[in-house]
């Protein structure tokens, strides 16, 4: 039997095992923020940096970031991309429509948070644009409260 | 380096889909290595067996190897990164004095057995990244290689010349997957859009493959081969994980892996003494990014060195004259066949693809999003 006649034995990986990830003081705290339509970030004492999501340990300093900071809703677009596919679960997918994923620096914070841009052409995007946080009507504590931003 | 450990040699192999088992691959490339250097499995000291659980489907999947790399009642371990790390970790189990030979035996089938993008959904933060549903390697890729282009004011057009020249030399190399003779700068640009400025030719092929490289100390490498190459030096570096923190535009662990492994080599002035380097750029914006991270290119030159052909199997300091892993990515094996391409030039052996000067070269590896983690090698004769 040649190489090629032999037959696939095709397991599926059962990635449907469930983990309990505690997420943790410092983005539990971010996620109650969201409750309010609050942005906060975390402060390090040694090089005083700003994190947005706050996240405890600063990896420059080895050091706990002990201070939280409520940051701007509006920021500055500093590096996008337009999204022609999605991947799910490994496989490439068309889309509809092309779609701007963002990188964006909230005043006050010294890292770029990632999130959905829209309320604009996609082919209009351009960096050091401002814009601003979109909340969902019903914040709950989630990810998904803060939406999107969109062009001040 | 004080200590000097040799590549002996090595046997790879690289497809869309290489149609047998991973353990017949195993097998054949190991049994063809050791027919190569006339030994056998009893005169290997160490091994050392880089796999990915998550590809293979199966936790633990050096267990499954062991015979077919005849490591079975042996000393065996494992790496679940690049292929490039394996040998660091089999390079200083022999500078360890344990051991007079080391083999890293490496293995990744992406291209049939499953997706590699999988793989990469499922090194993401669980408890932020996934939630979050905003990246995936693609989307990280692209936001790194707007980043650069952006910082230097670079066209994306850059992307389809290195794109061109990888999957030309690709072309010329029997050991690479994708192989595309003739292809042009303008038929990478009509490839399909990802996610911008990313297309399909400017990222990576899903690709099967391995590489088995046998490593020796000085007192051995003669007894084994006549062309030992030598490590002069090895550095590693590993950045933030998360996007937002680090500096997308240049790359922090390739800068820093490149460093040590330079300081280690006795090199001060990169550019002008390495001959020719093999780069793990997985998407075409990442083969400048890493050169000019590791000081091979003038930063803000790029353009102009690929326009100049400087980068070309016959330039002045050839890049990825194997094709790099725009010809190949079997995850496990990338950073591995680096290596192995420049030992093939080092001891003039690369054929049609063969660089003019070859004594000293740099060899990179990465691992995670945006090479979160660079390793990095310098192999001289
Ligand atoms: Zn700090």
């Amino acid at each position: 039997m040649g190489a090629t006649e032999e037959a696939y034995f095709t397991p599926v990986v059962p990635m449907d095992f469930t983990y309990n990830y505690r997420v943790g003081h410092y983005l539990q705290r971010y996620l109650d923020g969201f409750k309010e339509k609050k942005v906060l970030g975390a402060k390090c004492p040694e090089c005083g940096q700003v994190v947005v999501p706050p996240r405890k340990y600063c990896g420059s300093c080895n050091k706990v970031r002990e201070e939280f900071v409520e940051l701007s809703q509006e920021g500055t677009l500093e590096n996008f991309t337009v999204g022609h596919v999605t991947l799910v679960k490994g496989k490439l997918n068309e889309v509809e429509s092309p779609y701007l994923v963002g990188m964006i620096k909230l005043d006050g914070a010294d890292n770029l948070l990632l999130a959905r841009v829209e309320g604009l052409p996609v082919g209009e995007a351009k960096t050091g644009m401002r814009l601003r946080a979109v909340w969902k009507d019903q914040a709950e504590g989630d990810y998904s409260d803060l939406d999107h931003f969109e062009p001040v | 380096m004080d200590n000097k450990v040799a590549i002996v040699g090595f046997r790879m192999a690289a497809a869309p889909d290489i149609e047998i088992t991973r353990e017949r691959l195993a097998f054949n490339l190991t049994r063809g290595l050791f027919d190569d250097l006339g030994i056998e499995r009893d005169d290997v000291g160490t091994t050392i067996i880089c796999s990915n659980d998550f590809l293979d489907g199966r936790t633990i999947s050096n267990v499954f190897l062991d015979p077919h790399v005849g490591a079975y009642m042996k000393d065996e371990s494992k790496v679940e990164m690049d292929g490039l790390n394996a040998l660091a970790y089999a390079a200083m189990r022999i500078l360890s004095g344990q051991y007079e030979t080391a083999l890293v035996a490496s293995l990744g089938l992406t291209g049939s057995q499953a997706s590699p993008y999988l793989h990469i959904e499922y090194t993401m933060d669980a408890s932020y990244d996934r939630p979050m549903k905003l990246l995936n390697e693609l989307a990280a890729a692209a936001l790194q290689a707007k980043s650069y282009l952006a910082e230097h004011g670079y066209s994306e057009g850059l992307l389809d010349e290195v794109a061109a020249k990888d999957l030309a030399n690709a072309a010329g190399n029997p050991n690479q997957a994708r192989r595309m003779p003739g292809i042009t700068a303008e038929q990478v640009a009509a490839s399909a859009m990802y996610y911008e400025p990313l297309r399909e030719l400017h990222c990576y092929p899903p690709t099967d493959g391995g590489c088995m490289m046998l490593l020796a100390s000085e007192k051995k490498a003669g007894e084994l081969c006549d062309k030992p190459v030598w490590i002069l030096g090895m550095g590693r570096s590993t950045d933030n994980y998360y996007l937002g923190d680090r500096d997308l535009a240049t790359s922090l662990s390739a800068s820093q892996a490149a460093a040590k492994a330079c300081e280690a080599a006795g090199i001060k002035d990169p550019a002008g003494e390495i001959d020719f380097a093999e780069i793990s750029s997985l998407f075409a914006h990442q083969e400048p990014l890493f050169a000019e991270a590791m000081g091979l290119m003038e930063s803000g030159k790029a353009p102009d060195a690929y326009r100049a052909g400087d980068t070309a199997i016959n330039g002045r300091l050839p890049i990825n004259p194997s094709g790099g892993p725009l010809g190949g990515h079997p995850i496990s094996s990338t950073g591995l066949i680096r290596a192995a391409e420049t030992v093939l030039q080092l001891r003039g052996e690369a054929g049609e693809n063969q660089v003019t000067k070859a004594d000293v070269a740099l060899v990179h590896g990465q691992d995670g999003l945006c090479a979160q983690q660079s390793v990095v090698f310098v192999l001289g004769t």
